[in-house]
């Protein structure tokens, strides 16, 4: 099973996956000079404002993506990419810290995924996904503004159905809908032969403080909170120009959990006169925490969030490897259940593992959030190693490549079973929490970069 | 939420949600219709047949059946109808309106073609009788609405053939009297009879037929012409665009020469221009406004013009200058629009010194209808239009509608006949009497989101070959459109203000907050549990419809 010349392709979605499937895909093609032809079923439009052109995510991209995105060509321009975060900003209720970014290409940037929240002014920024989708058509995929309802095999291709009673067929479909459409689901009740993922419930929302007030209370830094609030695994709020997002992630987040973030003093803080603003646009954007199973069939792949996804983070990077590997299987392997399964599913099945240790190291951080002493010992290392510059930022590095995505959780788990971060990791816990300690009474002297502030 | 508390202490006006509801708006169209018809409706039948289980032929007959509901004669009206629901179609932004005077003649003619019939009426007869003066479309209209209720209805017309203007005064070449025979003939099969050549006020007086009849309604149209007023009018070779177009429908040559003018600018202006250009003279359409301002149907105005009809605007004729008998000349003013008034229209007024001559054989009037019945006593007095209630209320027994309340086109009088039987019917069973005014608002300019439909341009009906028009006078132009052309053409309608299953919701709402019906129908395709919303407001930015809206109490 074979794509030949005049080969169609149907891909269902534009997010991330989609698009970048169809932009690698055709590329690849090309360079072997196959012609085939690929067309995106994408309802919705990214230029329209809040949640009707948004895929909700936080928006947050590591610059190591970016720069493996340029290397494929895909130079995401600065009007998408906003380079301003420089730091992340961790608060506890033992005081706060700020952790600079640990080496240059370890930079994050923060994106809008469609083109700003709802009823925005026009925003200097460009919607990421439509600036992938361009990509994509600009490489040759056509665009079909149509709702797919169902897929259904045929003897030699998968027929798209759509929601105004459009048909077609195609030799391949890819399957990129995210997990926040209900088609993985209609899917699984009519093949009986896939399982989609696992969802959960987080919430996003955009508070409109302006540019000034952004720049004096949150500075460059995207500040993160680690609370003793059951169910949140994390917590952030990341500066958006005039806008701040707020991205909650958990175990089915609700208006209870909100409401108990909303009142935590280490939240209310951040915002001017300690008030929260109303805010302008939310969602509760579902993610996947568990894989699609299988990832794939006889002419047809899952890929991004409908198959698989790294737990909480870096969900773009996840669509970019999942993307690019299915491409790669398609164009150069075949797409028959078992290409995909020689080719495809070891990729989903890495990050499947990798998860697993993820879920551990939230386990921990949960435990951390639990324990008052746990949280001083932790504060107290990382600010030691932001006050020095020379010496290795075990827990500095550990933080950022957890909050950013960086890195794979396995990593993350094998750097905390470091002899030198164990042992120091015990030192500060002790040390903090000896009484009469600096940071040991709950308050670390104010500081500026690199310091323990409150 | 439940713990405003919590809330208060974080001091967070939370939630800023933003809950939906389905709501019905009434779309452009349907608010432009004068006979109010549910355009979108009938329209959604054909399109989302498939959805609903439904083949082609047996949603056109559905479609039909709805459409029949306020139009008994839609392959008529189809045909002549200035359609200024079309003037506003949210479409029109798009990539054009869609055709729905084409769509309504198409079904029409579908009707025609299998020989559906009008809702019948019930058994059980009511015994009160009525009657119908005239038999033009608002008579017609009446009568089929009071008739399918169960009443037995009697026709007076003083002509001998029913029809009123569609019969005596619309060319063949825009509506084929087989057409219009059929139509009528369906209506009238539901009455008891039609009674002929009766002039009411002449030959039977009002007063009789009160006492014959329960109530009678008047359709009595505006048979007489409006005159210029000027020198030279009296006398051969000027003629009114209304005796002038019957004559032709009675199949006489005219003899109005070689060179005509036709004086105005509505569609009794074309019509005649174009009836008299058949007869092979040279034709120049004289207007005192100029061209934006032409009441006539933009379409007609220019097809006219491609058969070589000439206009001229803001000129208006002074004087008729006759050798003898005949008409040689006619004078003619220049004009040209003043600042508006404080109504805001421009009127003509005369440029001093501008005089022309132009010859001319003979002259076509055709400024204006006028009222053309004979003095009657009580609400008939010769040269004053009557005047009724919004639901053509004269008196007790008495109702009008049509043309007689002052002229429009046939689509008001339908919707006039109509709203009349319904009062009547109210009236008489002692039930509510019915609202005028649309029971929902307009939908929003700007609610529809026309970027969320894909292109579709609109089919075009195949059209007689232009070289053909003028030899071939009697021939219909346009044709109707193909059992294909109008199954795209019924899915161009945007369902401006009702669901059409476009499923984004149903696909895109995280909390699963709608769920499909086992039963569905255009508008009802799934329910949606409020309270699993979740506030985001996402489904309302996607309807491309409008349906879903904002719920005003927001939790
Ligand atoms: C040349 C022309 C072109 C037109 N083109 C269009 C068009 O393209 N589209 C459109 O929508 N509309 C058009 N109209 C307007 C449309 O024809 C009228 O709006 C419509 O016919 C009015 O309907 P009605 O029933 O009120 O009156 P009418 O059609 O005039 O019918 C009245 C009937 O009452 C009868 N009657 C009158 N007095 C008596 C009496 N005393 N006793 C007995 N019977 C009587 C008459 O004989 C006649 O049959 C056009 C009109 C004209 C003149
Ligand atoms: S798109 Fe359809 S519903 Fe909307 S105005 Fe046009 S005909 Fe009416
Ligand atoms: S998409 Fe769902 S949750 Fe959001 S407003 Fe609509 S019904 Fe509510
Ligand atoms: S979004 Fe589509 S399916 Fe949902 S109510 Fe609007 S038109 Fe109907």
């Amino acid at each position: 099973m074979t794509l030949g010349d005049g080969a169609r392709i149907a891909v269902i979605g534009a997010g991330p996956a989609g698009s970048m499937f169809s932009y690698f895909f055709l590329s690849m093609a090309e360079t072997i000079g196959l012609d085939v032809a690929i067309d995106i079923f994408e309802p919705r439009r990214f230029c329209h404002r809040g949640p009707a052109g948004c895929n909700h995510c936080g928006g947050i991209v590591s610059e190591s993506l970016v720069q493996r995105l340029a290397t494929e060509g895909i130079r995401l321009p600065d009007c998408v990419v906003q380079r301003g975060i420089e730091s992340y900003t961790l608060h506890m209720d033992v005081g706060d810290v700020e952790i600079a970014t640990p080496l240059m290409e370890k930079r994050i940037a923060a994106i809008y995924r469609g083109i700003g929240p709802r009823s925005s002014e026009p925003l200097e920024t460009h919607s990421f996904d439509g600036y992938l989708l361009d990509l994509a058509t600009q490489k040759g995929a056509r665009v079909i503004p149509r709702l797919v309802t169902g897929l259904r095999r045929e003897e030699d291709s998968m027929r798209v159905q759509c929601a105004d009673q459009f048909t077609d067929s195609y030799e391949l479909a890819v399957v990129a809908t995210g997990v926040n459409s209900r088609l993985t689901e209609m899917l699984e009740r009519e093949s009986g032969e896939f399982a989609r993922p696992d969802r959960t419930k987080t919430f996003i929302c955009e508070f409109h403080l302006g540019r000034k007030v952004i720049r004096e209370t949150f500075g460059p830094s995207m500040h993160v909170f680690l609370l003793d609030i059951p169910r949140l695994e994390f917590a952030a709020l990341i500066p958006k120009g005039d806008y701040v997002t707020l991205c909650l992630l958990g175990d089915d987040i609700d208006e209870a959990l909100i409401d108990k973030f909303f009142s935590a003093r280490e939240v209310r803080e951040r915002f001017p006169d300690g008030v929260i603003p109303g805010h302008v646009c939310h969602c509760y954007p579902r993610i996947n925490i568990r894989s699609a199973s299988p990832v794939c069939g006889d002419r047809l792949v899952f890929i991004g969030d409908s198959g698989t996804t790294r737990l909480f983070k870096d969900g773009i990077g996840a669509a970019y490897r999942t993307s690019k590997a299915a491409a790669k299987t398609a164009i150069f392997h075949g797409v028959s259940a078992e290409d995909f399964g020689n080719h495809y599913a070891p990729l989903c099945r890495r990050i499947n593992n990798d998860n697993r240790v993820g879920k551990l190291v939230f386990r921990f951080a949960t435990l951390v959030q639990k324990a008052r002493f746990a949280r001083r010992g932790i504060l107290a290392m990382t600010a030691h190693e932001q006050r020095q510059t020379d010496s290795p930022r075990r827990m500095s590095g550990v933080l950022w490549d957890l909050f950013s995505g960086s890195a794979s959780y396995t990593d993350v788990f094998l750097r905390t079973l470091h002899p030198a971060y164990l042992g120091a990791l015990l030192w500060n816990l002790v040390a903090a929490n000896l009484p009469g300690s600096p940071s040991g009474n709950g308050r670390a002297e104010k500081g500026g970069h690199g310091h323990v502030r409150h | 939420m439940s713990d405003t508390k919590t809330r208060q202490a974080a001091q967070v006006e939370l939630p800023f949600q933003i809950f939906a509801q389905p709501s019905e708006k009434l779309p452009p169209c349907q608010a432009r219709c004068p006979n109010s018809g549910d355009i979108r409706g009938w329209l959604g039948i054909i399109a989302q047949r498939e959805k609903n289980g439904l083949s082609f032929d047996e949603a056109c007959d559905k479609a039909w059946q709805r459409l029949v509901e306020f139009n008994p004669m839609p392959a008529t009206i189809g045909r002549i109808c200035p359609h200024p629901c079309e003037d506003l179609c949210t479409r029109r932004e798009k990539d054009g309106a869609v055709s729905v005077n084409a769509m309504e003649r198409f079904l029409g003619d579908w009707g025609l073609a299998r020989g559906l019939e009008l809702p019948q009426a019930p058994k059980e007869r009511y015994r009160e009788s009525i009657g119908v003066i005239g038999s033009g479309p608002a008579s017609l209209s009446f009568a089929y609405q009071m008739a399918r209720r169960g009443y037995d209805v009697t026709l007076y017309d003083k002509d001998d053939r029913p029809g009123g203007m569609l019969r005596h005064a619309i060319p063949d070449f825009r509506l084929p009297r087989e057409i219009l025979d059929a139509e009528v003939g369906r209506i009238l099969g539901l009455t008891k009879s039609l009674v002929r050549n009766v002039d009411v006020g002449k030959d039977l007086s009002l007063d009789q037929l009160r006492t014959d009849h329960d109530l009678i309604f008047l359709g009595l149209g505006a048979q007489a012409a409006r005159r210029l007023h000027i020198p030279g009018e009296n006398g051969p070779g000027v003629v009114s665009g209304i005796d002038y177009l019957r004559q032709r429908k009675e199949g006489r040559e005219s003899a109005c020469g070689s060179r005509v003018l036709v004086i105005g600018g509505g569609n009794t202006a074309i019509d005649a221009a174009r009836s008299v250009r058949r007869e092979g003279a040279s034709v120049t359409l004289v207007y005192r406004r100029s061209d934006s301002e032409m009441p006539a149907a933009a379409h007609e105005i220019e097809d006219a013009r491609k058969e070589g009809i000439e206009f001229r605007y803001l000129s208006a004729p002074t004087r008729i200058i006759r050798d003898g008998d005949r008409v040689r000349q006619v004078e003619i003013q220049g004009m040209r629009l003043a600042e508006p008034d404080a109504s805001g229209r421009r009127r003509p007024e005369p440029v001093p010194g501008k005089l022309e001559i132009l010859a001319a054989d003979s002259v076509i009037v055709a400024v204006s209808q006028a009222p053309g019945w004979h003095d009657a006593g009580s609400v008939l007095h010769a040269d004053e239009w009557l005047r009724a209630e919004d639901d053509g209320r004269l008196e007790e027994d008495l109702l009008a509608g049509g043309d007689d309340l002052g002229p429009g086109i046939a689509s008001r009088a339908i919707a006039q006949g109509r709203r009349a039987a319904e009062s009547a019917h109210a009236q008489l069973r002692g039930l509510e009497r019915p609202r005028s005014k649309p029971a929902r608002p307009e939908i929003s300019r700007g609610s529809v989101r026309i970027d969320f439909y894909a292109e579709r341009q609109r089919s075009p009906a195949s059209r007689l070959p232009e070289g053909e028009w003028l030899s071939r006078p009697n021939t219909e132009i346009d044709a109707t459109l193909g059992d294909r052309q109008a199954s795209e053409e019924a899915a161009r309608c945007m369902s401006c203000g009702l669901c059409f299953d476009c499923q984004l919701c149903f696909m895109y709402c995280n909390a699963g907050g709608f769920t499909r019906l086992e039963e569905t129908s255009p508008g009802q395709y799934f329910a949606m549990a409020l309270d699993l919303c979740e506030g985001c407001g996402k489904c309302i930015e996607l309807c491309p419809c409008g349906y879903l809206e904002a719920r005003e109490d927001a939790r």
